[in-house]
């Protein structure tokens, strides 16, 4: 850190950063969540992160599996595809065969090896095991399983084919209803239209008679559930919001990051450039961004948009072409004011040259507008990208966006699904509060009343 | 290219008062008419009542045309009070009925029509409504000062002349021969010529003036930003006439300005009778309410036969990747309309499966390709297209650069995705032009990603994404087609069309034989063999699968407080919504029975079923 050489103001500015602790811890947790948010596929995914199956260790977050390399059939009408294994199913089949293993295994009388190697080779699965991240859910997948659930099952129902029913509700965690289909209780139940007013598993569901049905048969958005490991719930295509969120904010912070980055760096370049050469090429450069930010933004988006299809470094771009004006006129007037301070003249009569001048001298003097602002710049960035996605300029569907979710929770439909509103509006609350702590603490530490550095 | 249309139809309008040749009725001439299909309206209609409605937005004129004429409001206009055309199409039987004609004589010549106009027709002030005033809106449609280029190219288009004869006998004369000549020229409706002024000031001035009507109602109330009053025009000339039986049941009917999204509510309230609801979520699940509960608001979803028009995803025939018909069948097996329709809308809809679904025209044996992924599996793989496998294999190593470098946008994970010999991705774009559908498109999504088909959705503005159809500019759109109930195959699949931009053939379809075969659908005046040649078309179509059909809703739901009375058909049969002919009425005994029931607090019989059927279409369908 040579290029960084701490003298004691700066050294004191960022003790006092620290001593505020709202700014620091703020910057702490905002920094963390970054982190945290770059390994997001380990943390919000539907491939699991460790697969242990005949004795090996695979890693599906890097690679792809064929479903056949862990014995998983295609899910109906795919055939014997090459599709990928869909693993939080693998692990619930594997579960289920650990289950009924241990179940048969007390019947077996006696120490009958015969039996038990049978047994052991029917539940052979049972020593393979899934680890999957905790919220088990990539931001794109659809997971309609609590409209379609009761459907197969009764569809199993219909076939006759109580077994599998029974298997099915079971792997997926509806051991009540798994049991009265293994004790045939369920005939009785579905002809009672007291239980189940249309007789099928679905009035069962909505008469309230088997509790833990409660909430099967809807369509999405659903309500948080730990069922299915939906901790926030599913959004209008039944995505996972938690895993959505998660995404949501590695994409914004990031982009409003990458942004902040560019826009100040070129803002501070031209500006001290304006205020400090001065003169026509200040007067020229002035006209010249004054029409720069006569151009409506959202339009060229827009037009930008139909032209290209909109990526993240597309936006960006456009986003940073406009960006950047603003710290500029902070920068030219603190240069105009700074050159011709007492020590920027002795400096030059000294003989330094200009880039030292600018460098050594005026920048570090003009810093205050920059370090104040850029916090605030980051909001006003995340802050954009959300509205652009909320109107649908933004990154094109179905890329997990904050925006997106508002625009989803705000729908008239949605209005009393307060999941799905108080997500995206908490986190984004949250973030930009961290952010503007963490400004607030900086302009703090920053205060030029405190400390100035007239040389 | 609007503009221009416009001015030239002021042009071509300007000779037509210097017409002195008086037009005579040419001797021998046959007559036909049609009282013989039954009344539209029930035998068992009440009439009287007040009846309650809404619109979204108080109505910015009361003209029926020029500037701002079609908004919400107009089609309430136009069916109580104004657009009283000449003959209609009965909405059950098909055939033509007398409306405001009582006979018409179509010449050999399929363009010139003779009809006999209804002698008691009076205007809503007690003037007789005479052949002037059919003669006067055709002048009126062609004139500057209504300022409306809609009317004035239709004009153009339309017509060639339109002369009175005698005071109740009309020529009129289309532009180009039709085999349709009733439905293209006789829609035309009467303007009152003895109290309407046309000159510059027009439009200003009748903006906000109920206009004096032919129909049986008459504005008499309106409060800005409140309501709109209908009532009944004492002595109307029609009381009592065949067609008219049974319709225009309540006395005054009120339609409250009501904010769409809070349309239940004021059912709920009382303040409306009957609610149209249009979208599934909430028809499944916010009428859970009491007075639904207790029987006081009853539900039906009535089974109704309307044109579908075209609407679905085009596949641009121009695009390098749906040239191969393999893969566009790929695509056709791969597009899961039952997981859209279980999951996203409550099984309400049905798969449109012809491309003239719900006209005559439709090929009753064409099936909509259903999802099958071992079968778009084969097609693609006949396409060339495979899994590329050495991509899979790779290193560790090389995995965790690939995620690291898409780890900030989105996921890198593209290495499942087809790819042909020329190494080409099985990717394309979607261009779509509004949210609405993006829920759907995105679960679609889905499914062709297993598969291995990458589909990347692109949002536009929705003038930029109509137009980028029209000049396909796009590899698939999402697109909607109204229509008419004759379909017009010529604009979308003509190879005149296929070798210019700008039109509505946005795949780039044509072929010779569809060619001959549309010009036997126009030419020929055997319905039979315009039909086979329509069901040959559709075949085709389907055989090329460049077009996905969506899916239509060929229902009207209806929620309505249990003193709306209805003919026991419901509705008629060719509508899209409940107002479209106006057959309920408002019962009074079980007005008082309702008002009595929710004063007690009891509940009134629920009716279980909630689908209504009454031209068996179900079955057909499915």
């Amino acid at each position: 850190m040579a290029w960084i050489r701490l003298d004691p103001i700066t050294r004191r500015r960022l003790e006092r950063f620290r001593s505020i602790k709202r700014g620091w811890y703020s910057l702490v947790v905002l920094g963390a969540a970054m982190v945290l948010s770059v390994f997001a596929s380990f943390l919000a995914e539907s491939r699991a992160l460790v697969v242990w199956y005949g004795g090996r260790v695979y890693f599906p977050t890097f690679t792809y599996y064929e479903a056949g390399r862990f014995g998983q059939e295609p899910p109906p009408g795919w055939g014997t595809g090459d599709l990928e294994a869909d693993y939080l199913r693998l692990q619930r089949e594997w579960d289920l065969e650990r289950v009924l293993y241990e179940r048969e295994r007390t019947a077996i009388v006696g120490d009958d090896r015969v039996a038990l190697a049978a047994l052991e080779e029917k539940y052979a699965n049972r020593q393979n095991r899934v680890f999957m991240p905790p919220i088990p859910w990539d931001p794109y997948r659809s997971d309609f399983w609590y409209n379609e659930i009761l459907r197969d099952v009764q569809a199993e129902l219909d076939r006759d084919a109580n077994l599998r029913a029974e298997l099915l509700a079971r792997r997926d965690g509806l051991d009540e209803l798994a049991d009265a289909i293994a004790s045939g209780d369920i005939e009785t139940m579905l002809a009672d239209p007291e239980r189940s007013l249309t007789g099928d598993l679905l009035g069962l569901a909505r008469s309230g008679a088997m509790p833990s049905l409660a909430g099967l048969g809807a369509l999405p958005p659903t309500a948080p559930d730990l069922r299915r490991h939906h901790y926030l719930g599913t959004d209008s295509q039944g995505r996972d919001v938690a895993s959505r969120l998660l995404y949501g904010f590695r994409i914004s912070i990031f982009f409003s990051l990458f942004l902040v980055l560019v826009s100040q760096v070129v803002g501070t370049a031209v500006g001290s450039l304006q205020g400090y050469i001065g003169g026509r090429f200040d007067l020229l450069s002035q006209r010249l961004i004054e029409v720069l930010l006569s151009i409506p933004f959202l339009y060229v988006v827009i037009i930008m948009g139909a032209l290209f299809a909109p990526t993240f470094w597309l936006l960006l771009a456009i986003m940073a072409a406009f960006q950047w004006i603003t710290i500029t006129f902070y920068m030219r007037t603190e240069m105009y004011r700074e050159k011709t301070r007492e020590y920027c003249l002795a400096a030059r009569s000294y003989g330094a040259s200009h880039a030292r001048v600018v460098f050594r001298h005026l920048l570090p003097n003009s810093l205050t507008p920059l370090v104040t602002f850029t916090p605030f710049a980051v909001v006003a960035a995340i802050f954009t990208l959300t509205a652009l996605d909320y109107l649908g300029y933004g990154l094109p569907a179905p890329t997990p966006s904050w925006g997106e979710m508002l625009d989803q929770a705000l729908l008239a439909e949605n209005r009393d699904r307060l999941w799905l509103t108080l997500a995206p509006f908490g986190a984004l609350t949250f973030t930009l509060v961290l952010v503007v702590f963490i400004g607030e603490s900086v302009r703090e530490a920053f205060d030029p009343k405190r400390y100035s550095r007239y040389e | 290219m609007r503009i221009v249309l416009w001015v030239s139809a002021l042009l071509a309008a300007a000779p037509l008062g210097a017409q002195d040749v008086a037009v005579v009725l040419p001797p021998g001439i046959a007559w036909s008419t049609n009282y013989d299909d039954p009344p539209i309206g029930s035998p068992e209609a009440i009439r009287g009542g007040t009846f309650n409605d809404w619109i979204g937005a108080y109505p910015l004129t009361f003209r029926l045309v020029g500037p701002n004429s079609n908004d919400g409001f107009a089609g309430w206009n136009r069916l109580f009070t104004m657009a009283f055309s000449l003959v209609k199409r009965h909405p059950v039987t098909d055939n033509y009925i007398p409306w405001m004609a009582t006979a018409w004589s179509v010449q050999d010549d399929q363009r010139t029509v003779y009809v006999r106009l209804d002698p008691d027709a009076r205007w809503s002030d007690g003037e007789p409504i005479t052949a002037d005033d059919w003669v006067f809106t055709y002048e009126m449609f062609q004139s500057p000062h209504i300022v409306d280029p809609f009317y004035a190219i239709l004009a153009q288009e339309t017509w060639e002349s339109i002369d009175k004869i005698d005071d109740y006998t009309l020529r009129i004369v289309g532009k180009d021969p039709s085999w349709r000549p009733l439905w293209d020229f006789l829609g035309i409706w009467p303007t009152p010529s003895h109290v309407v002024t046309l000159d510059s000031t027009w439009v200003e001035r009748t903006n906000n003036e109920p206009q004096v009507a032919p129909g049986p109602y008459i504005v008499t109330g309106r409060e800005r930003g409140e309501s709109v009053t209908f009532s009944r025009v004492d002595g109307w000339w029609g009381e009592g006439k065949h067609y008219f039986r049974g319709l225009y049941n309540p006395d005054t009917i009120q339609l409250r300005i009501v904010p769409e999204e809070r349309s239940l509510d004021y059912l709920r309230l009382g303040q409306i009778d009957v609610l149209q609801e249009n979208t599934a979520r909430t028809w499944n699940e916010d009428y859970t309410f009491e007075a639904v509960r207790n029987g006081w608001i009853k539900r039906a979803r009535v089974f109704v036969d309307f044109p579908q028009g075209v609407y679905g995803l085009a596949m641009n025939l121009e695009a390098p990747i749906f040239q191969d018909k393999d893969f566009r069948k790929a695509i056709q097996y791969l597009f899961n309309f039952e997981r859209l329709n279980r999951n996203l809308m409550f099984d309400e809809y049905l798969r449109i499966s012809s491309f003239f679904e719900g006209t005559e025209y439709a090929n009753p044996d064409i099936e909509p390709y259903s999802f099958d992924p071992q079968r778009a599996r084969e097609h693609l793989a006949r396409a060339g297209y495979r899994r590329p496998s050495e991509n899979r294999s790779r290193g560790l190593l090389a995995s965790a650069g690939r995620m690291l470098n898409g780890l900030i946008t989105t996921r890198a994970a593209d290495d499942d995705i087809l790819v042909n010999e020329r190494g080409e991705k099985a990717s394309f774009s979607i261009v779509y032009g509004s949210k609405g559908l993006e829920r759907h498109l995105t679960v679609m999504q889905q499914d062709y990603r297993r598969a291995g088909v990458e589909v990347r959705l692109r949002l536009l503005e929705p003038g930029a994404a109509f137009e980028r159809g029209l000049e396909r500019k796009y590899e698939m759109h999402l697109m909607g087609r109204g229509t008419s109930f004759f379909p017009d195959p010529r604009q979308y699949l003509h190879t005149e069309f296929r070798d210019t931009t700008n039109n509505n053939n946005v795949w780039g379809f044509g072929t010779p034989q569809v060619d001959s075969l549309i010009e036997v659908f126009e030419d020929d005046l055997d319905l039979e063999d315009r039909q086979a040649a329509m069901w040959r078309i559709d075949e085709i179509v389907h055989d090329e699968a460049f077009h996905i059909p969506f899916w239509g809703a060929p229902f009207v739901r209806l929620a309505y407080w249990d003193y709306i009375g209805w003919p026991d058909n419901w509705l008629p049969k060719r509508v899209l919504a409940y107002n479209d002919w106006p057959v309920f009425w408002i019962d009074p005994d079980r007005k008082a029975a309702l008002e009595e029931a929710m004063r007690t607090g009891t509940p009134l019989p629920v009716d279980q079923e909630i689908d209504k059927d009454p031209y068996d279409l179900v079955d057909d369908r499915q």
